[in-house]
């Protein structure tokens, strides 16, 4: 893999002295690191700013004057509806997909590190739901769930549970959570089973000598083992899941009503109706969450390291 | 029999779990699958068939006339081979600066950048179209790119540190020492060493790129640039309720899973290894 370093030519001498090696090592970081520093503030940090400038502003490219208002998108986004809803939905379903996910996770990391076949057809399979584009899974489910010519809905009326999924409010959440955990599991599955695969091999073997059973094994070593990667990933995936604006977009375009419009769905379709500083203050909102979950992730994080 | 069973209930109970995990992973698959090669009277027929009667291929030219599909495939491929490259590239030489050539500050530059992550993508669009509007960045390959090799480079750079790190030190300083310069350490040691970490990340971020639907949902509204994911998402909306062309979106779900269930077949351990730093054998 590697080369051997006979093969490198000695470098001229009139060259090494210009520079000392410590010199030339940080022009040579300077110039590797440029372009990613350079994407990032081209489009993360100077955005991020100008989001928090914006959020002050009424500015509708459409509708001009652009003027200062102060608070005035917060006063109006403490009365509006769709805020109020979408930010309802938006913690259930960010912490519901995530407690789900984080459960079936472990389910299925357990089945990928378990020793049997089929294991590496299991793990290709595991891929094929956070491979698919997110798009083709919400389209395809939103078929499946489908009132008139949908399988679940046929299953369900042939078992005598009359039921429209996606015209009942409560219906189109559960469907949406239902999406979404089953494109993202693999993923938590996936970083589960690397956390598995570092627990010692004779911690098992000493708790089968001293009679433990399987299940006794996976509550008292396997879980406390892997509750700290456990939670890193969890915190992950709810900040990560709090941008996920697609899968409504795609299935439900935020309704019934809209009770499945998340804060990343609203702010997509108040940039596209040019509604620029409303966008920015509902923006800067989940810029707080994301603070939040961040600021309980670590304490939560801290305690459970503790504990082992 | 019951011995058996008893002898070997770890067994039973794996091939049982696999199977119900395999079940509900691959419903939603070969539902698209079979509806695309169901006719479009089958597919609007209640109650519905689970194994079309009829099979045919007339869903895929029905499709392909329209929309301008390859065209939307075209863009599809070059804004996420583009973006891909880019994203990687930039990465790896982050990651190997960050990794290897300590400087002050060069935690702090490499939390910053995988702490970006946590801002939310479309909680930033604003800014960005304005950028956009001035430079004339909109319906550009570009531009898009600029946006999706960014927002992909956390992750990666991520990735390449804690690769870089695994490789021994010692054998760079054994070449810088032997006088080769540090150029040609990067370039005939480092970047040989690297190519398990460049594959995987190629992979993972050509399905990230593929996949996106944010950046080319705003940025490329224009056929000459719209992608994929976007040009499905419309090609349902044109219709309203039962009369969404299910047929023709089944057809294009599946050309668009070709690409990334090729890369999952032939790369599924360096996938697994890359999203998990390695740790998974």
């Amino acid at each position: 893999m590697t080369h051997s370093v006979e093969n490198a030519p000695p470098a001229s001498p009139s060259r090494r002295k210009s520079f000392t090696l410590s010199q030339r090592r940080y022009l040579a970081a300077a110039l590797l690191l440029l372009p990613v520093v350079a994407l990032r503030l081209f489009t993360t940090l100077y955005p991020f700013i100008q989001t928090i400038l914006l959020s002050v502003q009424k500015y509708n490219p459409a509708f001009p004057p652009r003027e200062y208002v102060g608070a005035g998108n917060f006063e109006k986004l403490a009365g509006d509806l769709v805020f109020q809803s979408s930010i309802e939905f938006t913690l259930i379903f960010v912490f519901g997909s995530t407690l789900l996910q984080l459960i079936f996770g472990i389910l299925v990391a357990s089945l990928l590190n378990a020793k049997f076949r089929l294991r590496n057809l299991a793990r290709t399979i595991n891929l094929i739901p956070w491979a698919i584009p997110m798009v083709v899974a919400a389209l395809g489910w939103r078929w499946l769930f489908d009132g008139t010519y949908g399988w679940i809905t046929d299953l369900q009326t042939r078992l005598g549970v009359q039921f429209s999924w996606l015209i009942d409010p409560v219906g189109a959440r559960v469907a949406i959570l239902i999406v979404n955990v089953w494109k993202s599991t693999p993923f938590v599955a996936i970083s589960i089973l690397a956390g598995l695969q570092g627990v010692p091999e004779e911690l098992y073997e000493a708790a089968r000598v001293d009679g433990a059973n399987p299940v006794q094994s996976f509550w008292k070593i396997t879980l406390p083992l892997i509750m700290p990667l456990t939670v890193t990933i969890g915190m992950y995936m709810m900040v990560w899941q709090l941008s996920v604006f697609d899968l409504p977009y795609a299935m439900t375009s935020g309704g019934p009503g809209f009770s499945t419009s998340v804060l990343a769905y609203m702010i997509q379709q108040q940039v596209a109706t040019l509604n620029y500083g409303y966008a920015s203050a509902i923006s800067v909102v989940m810029f707080l969450v994301v603070a939040v979950f961040g600021a309980v992730g670590l304490y939560v994080f801290r305690r459970v390291e503790v504990q082992i | 029999m019951i011995a058996f069973l008893r002898r070997h209930r770890g067994q039973i109970l794996t091939y049982l779990g696999f199977i119900l995990f395999a079940f509900v992973w691959l419903l939603p698959f070969y539902f698209i699958v079979s509806s695309s090669f169901t006719p479009r009277y089958e597919i609007f027929q209640t109650p519905p068939r689970y194994f079309p009667q009829n099979l045919t291929l007339e869903n895929y030219p029905n499709m392909m006339n329209a929309i301008p599909f390859w065209r939307f495939y075209l863009n599809s491929l070059i804004f996420a081979i583009g973006s891909t490259v880019v994203s990687t590239t930039f990465s790896a030489m982050a990651g190997y600066g960050l990794a290897r050539l300590h400087f002050p500050g060069s935690n702090l530059v490499f939390l910053g950048l995988v702490l970006s992550v946590a801002l939310p993508q479309v909680a930033l669009l604003v800014p960005i179209r304005e950028i956009f509007n001035t430079l004339d960045l909109n319906n550009t390959y570009l531009g898009l790119i600029i946006l999706e090799a960014s927002i992909t480079t956390p992750f990666t750079v991520w990735i390449m540190v804690s690769f870089v790190n695994q490789i021994p030190v010692e054998i760079e300083e054994a070449a810088l020492i032997d006088g080769a310069t540090l150029w040609q350490s990067i370039t005939r040691i480092v970047v040989p060493a690297m190519r398990p970490a460049l594959a995987t990340m190629l992979i993972i971020n050509f399905i990230n790129g593929w996949n996106e639907f944010l950046y080319p949902l705003i940025f490329a509204t224009r056929n000459d640039t719209k992608t994929l994911s976007v040009g499905l998402v419309s090609l349902g909306r044109e219709a309203i309720g039962s009369s969404r062309p299910w047929d023709l979106m089944s057809a294009m779900s599946v050309l668009m899973i070709v690409p990334v269930l090729i890369l999952i077949l032939f790369g599924q351990r360096a996938i697994v290894s890359g999203l998990t730093r390695g740790a998974v054998k």
